[in-house]
């Protein structure tokens, strides 16, 4: 697949990066990162410009986003009538919306692999679209200017970058993981004492 | 704790550490990779003279620019038309006029271009390409 689309984004440019940013905001597993790199890659070889394919990767990343986030917010009331009483939901709502702005920011860039889940918390756990798209666009931002630019710095050495952002973010992941496991023992453990 | 609670407890520690051994090792690796790679090696030769960059999703022109040589002599040499293939991947085009050899247009591209980065004339093209 991000074979194919690396052929189109040679081919098409800035509006097919804008396009694949959208749909990978949106949950379709496409290598949205992957392309990120390649573009900062081609723009350093002179094959596509980079303001615009920064501006309408960003564009299209933040509109799926929205997209995502509004999935979320129109299932509120499904999930509220769901999960509505249960203690973990209520729990998870109350910590998003203390740090709910962390979590939007950091899954855009560095644990990209939560992003679709953060959003359809964030949209249906009432987190304000007002927060969520200023963390939404700083997260973006970066992703694009980090990505892009170590592909721009490693030029035609892009793919080296690719697998290793790959691998740190399965890391930072794993990490995340381990982290919540941890946290949740010691917190039992505090409970059971008491 | 509930015996659930402490299974799911127990299920995210080993998941996260196994993430955390397999991506960490994979990582490191791709460091050492990164050492001797873009700002951190040598600095770029004008044009690029590394054939083994050339993938195969990548299409003629674009390997004519990433290698400074002409598009146009790149597919002369491989005996296709311009205009209606420009778009095309190398693999696009090795399964449209070598379905059964794979590899071969990219093995192709590679020797071309680095006959003319040399000044020499490009290898003779083995096979007549099928419509």
């Amino acid at each position: 697949m991000s074979d194919f689309l690396l052929t189109q984004v040679i081919n098409y440019g800035a509006p097919l990066i804008g396009l694949i940013l959208l749909l990978g905001a949106l949950g379709l597993p496409i290598g949205a990162s992957v392309v990120v790199i390649a573009a900062g890659a081609f723009s350093q070889q002179g094959f596509i410009d980079w303001l615009h394919a920064s501006a309408l990767g960003l564009a299209g990343a933040v509109i799926g986003d929205t997209l995502s986030y509004a999935i979320g917010y129109f299932a509120k009331d499904w999930i509220h009538h769901r999960f509505g009483a249960s203690p973990a939901w209520i729990s998870a709502r109350d910590s998003f919306n203390k740090q709910g702005g962390l979590a939007v920011f950091f899954t855009r860039w560095l644990v990209t692999a939560i992003a679709i889940p953060t959003n359809l918390i964030a949209g249906g756990s009432g987190y304000k679209y007002s927060r969520f798209i200023l963390y939404d666009i700083a997260g973006e931002v970066t992703w694009i200017i980090l990505y892009g630019g170590l592909g721009y710095a490693f030029g035609s050495q892009w793919e080296i970058v690719s697998e290793f952002l790959g691998n740190f973010g399965g890391l930072i992941l794993g990490v995340a993981i381990f982290g919540f496991g941890v946290s949740q023992l010691i917190k039992r453990q505090k409970q059971n004492t008491v | 704790m509930t015996k659930k609670q402490k299974i799911l407890t127990f299920i995210f520690i080993v998941i996260g550490a196994a993430a955390m051994i397999f991506f960490g090792m994979r990582a490191i690796r791709s460091v050492m990779r990164m050492r001797g790679a873009g700002p951190f090696g040598k600095p770029p030769p004008a044009d690029q003279t590394d054939i083994a960059l050339i993938r195969d999703w990548m299409t003629v022109p674009y390997v004519a620019r990433m290698y400074n040589v002409p598009p146009d002599a790149l597919f002369k040499s491989l005996g296709l038309a311009d205009r209606e293939n420009r778009k095309k991947s190398l693999k696009e085009l090795n399964d449209e006029f070598y379905p059964d050899q794979s590899g071969v247009i990219l093995a192709h591209v590679q020797a071309a271009v680095q006959s003319m980065q040399k000044q020499e004339p490009p290898p003779h093209f083995p096979a007549t390409p099928r419509p």
